[in-house]
């Protein structure tokens, strides 16, 4: 080859070259730059610090089941327990720096707030008319007619107890009040707590207190009218059903200190076997699945209706249910469309109501019925004949019916009767007189 | 230089960043704390001004504040009459001591200044334990069964559980300074007074207590204002509860702020408790007006 032609070769070669290394320059970059664009990054506050079991499992699961299904999707999730998730998702709103996907719980005291200030975003009903929610279980999630929020459960109340603690001790599962004042001396005359509860963390008094007026009087609807009526003093029902709850006390009904105990304390207490009952919600459904509790507890968890009382009106079946966690996603939010097909990703039937299901992980806001696989926990069985039973349920609960003060104050009060601070006479005469100043 | 420093414009130069600072961060916050404070706000939406309502709301018809001031009120004086002559005493005992025991007495006593306050608190609720507690199983191990209560459990007991719980855990910052105090009074002065005659409890009630003054005058009001600010024991052991009984004024205001929504009616407070807090402070310093003494 002359010389000549060598340079020619050579020189075709480097601009060959050089083209190809521009082009792939150019395509690196805009791959990159399109896979930036297409990065998304979610913010996600919860109020499930424990990922590991129950609805945080089931949370953090589908969360990362998404992800993996998009990987331009990063979801940060910011965990916490109640109360500070209270605080903090306050602090947000005061700055106007609201997490793209938020839980918030579909109460009056909590949610309504929020949605007339228009933090949350619209979900349309033809997003989700194939999710199995019941229109009663979104009431709370709506203002103005328009959908905010999707919840997550269905809540109700029960009284768990220890099977094997029973048998011990030879005591018949309570089906009056007046078998649960006697239980409740048998056990603590043998050193176990009756009812483990957190009366430190209030809203539990409250909602005892509700559960015995409806089983005083029959009528779900008599609490939230005394209120909005401001006739609570003289009503003798609402005064029979503080007494009943002061007599509870009175009787040791609950461990020791039960009004310094906080929802770890309390529930830690049951799970060692160390309190027979255990007055709580249907969310607990996963404790009979709980890989941290021992076998022994496992295998005697159990759940009952609340007691009726002798003489009152009240059924077994006439139940305390809601709708109170769920999710909704800011209107402000930078990325409001992607937040939302997270939303409705996690909430479609087939992810947290039947997996949820299935794992014994939750009782879902949506029909769960149809995921029964037979392969249930006590647990599970249990809690689904107790709400398919219920003849009557209560909805949201009457602290969380009226205004955040009106909860705050009425759960105080609440305490305060427990703690014998106030008598039943002066506890009604307090309510009243915040009902003046607090409901409309 | 003396020039240079002396030219206005230096000086404000100077003086700008502290006053920007000061101004932003105390100066501001107070006077919207103030604004805030006559508003209905709730933290979501727009306030509503409604003037000194919230003010006349707290002083006439808040029975919680007014228990929350004397609660404050109660652990100040606890600090003052309890803690600090025992810190006191053992500052002496510590100073006394000498040697190696000296510096694992320091050592001891500070130990729980340096655990976060969270951990203290979780430990006294298990301490307090009705059940498994540790302070009710000591009363029974000594017979003493019928003192068992249910400390953070009742009202009649919550609060002064709860003040013992700050008093240990803040009892190592007052014998530290008085410890230091001690430290600075020269030997030879006990020398000369033991020359003269004095000797036991003389030389501390002649010598140690008023040469200490200063130090005692430190010391009560850094007491005095904590007690004023106390929020994360109270927060953590009891949450003011049962009822009301152990509430403070900042986890009062927290309370009203974040679980009530009244974000302007927590404001409120707070300019109260500004007030309270100085009026206190103007208080102490007139009671404790002393001589300065030198050596």
């Amino acid at each position: 080859m002359s010389k000549k032609a060598l340079k020619v070769v050579v020189s075709v070669m480097l601009i060959a070259a050089l083209i190809v290394s521009v082009f792939g320059l150019v395509q690196g970059n805009l791959t990159a730059s399109a896979s930036t664009q297409k990065t998304v990054k979610i913010k996600f506050l919860s109020n499930l610090p424990d990922r590991t079991s129950n609805q945080g499992k089931l949370e953090q699961m589908l969360i990362d089941s998404y992800m993996k299904a998009n990987p331009n999707v990063k979801i940060e999730v910011e965990a916490l327990q109640d109360e500070p998730y209270k605080q903090k998702f306050k602090v947000y709103v005061a700055t106007n720096q609201m997490p793209d996907i938020f839980m918030v719980w579909g109460q009056p005291s909590f949610f309504l707030p929020v949605m007339k200030a228009g933090y949350a975003a619209e979900i349309k009903l033809d997003q989700i008319k194939d999710y199995g929610f019941k229109t009663s279980s979104l009431k709370d999630f709506m203002y103005n007619g328009k959908l905010y929020g999707l919840p997550r459960n269905t809540d109700f109340m029960v009284l768990y107890y220890n099977k094997g603690l029973f048998n011990k001790y030879k005591v018949k599962v309570p089906t009056t009040f007046d078998e649960l004042l006697n239980a409740a001396k048998v056990f603590r005359k043998n050193g176990i707590a009756p009812i483990a509860i957190n009366g430190k963390d209030k809203w539990i008094l409250a909602i005892l207190y509700q559960e015995l007026v409806v089983k005083e009087s029959g009528d779900q609807k008599l609490i939230y009218d005394a209120i909005s009526k401001k006739s609570v003093a003289k009503n003798q029902i609402l005064l029979k059903a503080a007494k009943d709850l002061v007599n509870l006390v009175n009787v040791g009904g609950f461990q020791d200190a039960f009004v310094a105990a906080d929802y770890g304390a309390a529930n830690n207490l049951f799970a060692q076997e160390k309190a027979a009952m255990y007055y709580m919600g249907s969310w607990e459904v996963g404790m009979a699945a709980n890989p941290n509790f021992s076998e022994s507890f496992k295998k005697n968890v159990d759940a009952t209706y609340f007691p009726i009382i002798s003489g009152g009106k009240g059924k077994k079946t006439d139940i305390l249910a809601w709708h109170g966690g769920g999710y909704a996603v800011s209107a402000s939010s930078k990325v409001k469309n992607e937040a939302m097909k997270l939303l409705l990703y996690m909430m479609h039937p087939t992810r947290w109501a039947k997996i949820g299901w299935q794992q014994g992980l939750v009782v879902p806001g949506q029909n769960w019925e149809k995921f029964m696989t037979g392969k249930e926990t006590v647990l599970q069985k249990k809690l689904t004949q107790i709400f398919s039973s219920a003849t009557s349920v209560s909805g949201t609960v009457w602290q969380d019916a009226f205004t955040p003060n009106f909860k705050t104050e009425a759960e105080t009060l609440c305490q305060m009767l427990v703690a014998k601070a106030i008598t039943p006479e002066k506890f009604l005469a307090k309510i009243e007189e915040l009902a003046k100043l607090e409901v409309k | 230089m003396h020039r240079v420093l002396s030219d206005k414009r230096t000086i404000l130069l100077l003086v700008l960043p502290g006053l920007l600072i000061y101004t932003f961060a105390i100066l501001f916050p107070i006077i919207l704390s103030v604004y805030l404070g006559m508003t209905d706000w709730s933290g979501i939406g727009r306030p509503n001004f409604i003037g000194l309502e919230n003010f006349k709301k707290i002083i006439f018809t808040d029975t919680t504040f007014w228990k929350s001031l004397r609660n404050a009120i109660l652990l100040a004086l606890a600090y003052v009459f309890v803690q600090h002559p025992i810190a006191l005493a053992f500052a002496i005992f510590i100073d006394k001591v000498g040697g190696r025991a000296e510096k694992i007495f320091r050592t001891i006593f500070f130990i729980p200044c340096v655990i976060p306050v969270v951990v203290t608190s979780r430990m006294w609720v298990s301490l307090y334990d009705p059940q498994y507690g540790l302070i009710n199983k000591i009363l029974d191990f000594l017979h003493l069964g019928f003192l068992k209560q249910q400390w953070l459990g009742d009202t009649k007991t919550a609060l002064i559980s709860v003040i013992i719980i700050c008093m240990w855990q803040g009892f190592g910052w007052a014998l530290l300074i008085y410890y230091a105090g001690l430290k600075g009074i020269p030997e030879e002065l006990y020398e000369a007074a033991r020359i003269d005659g004095a000797t036991g409890v003389k030389l501390y009630t002649k010598i140690t207590v008023p040469l200490l003054q200063p130090v005692i005058k430190v010391n009560f009001t850094i007491a005095i204002i904590y007690a004023l600010k106390q929020m994360e024991t109270v927060y953590l052991t009891t949450n003011g509860g049962p009822g009301d009984a152990s509430q403070f004024l900042a986890n009062y205001l927290y309370i009203r702020a974040f679980n009530s929504y009244q974000y302007g009616y927590a404001n409120a407070i707070s300019v109260l408790f500004v007030i309270a807090c100085l009026a206190v402070n103007v208080l102490f310093q007139k009671i404790f007006k002393s001589e300065n003494y030198e050596f």
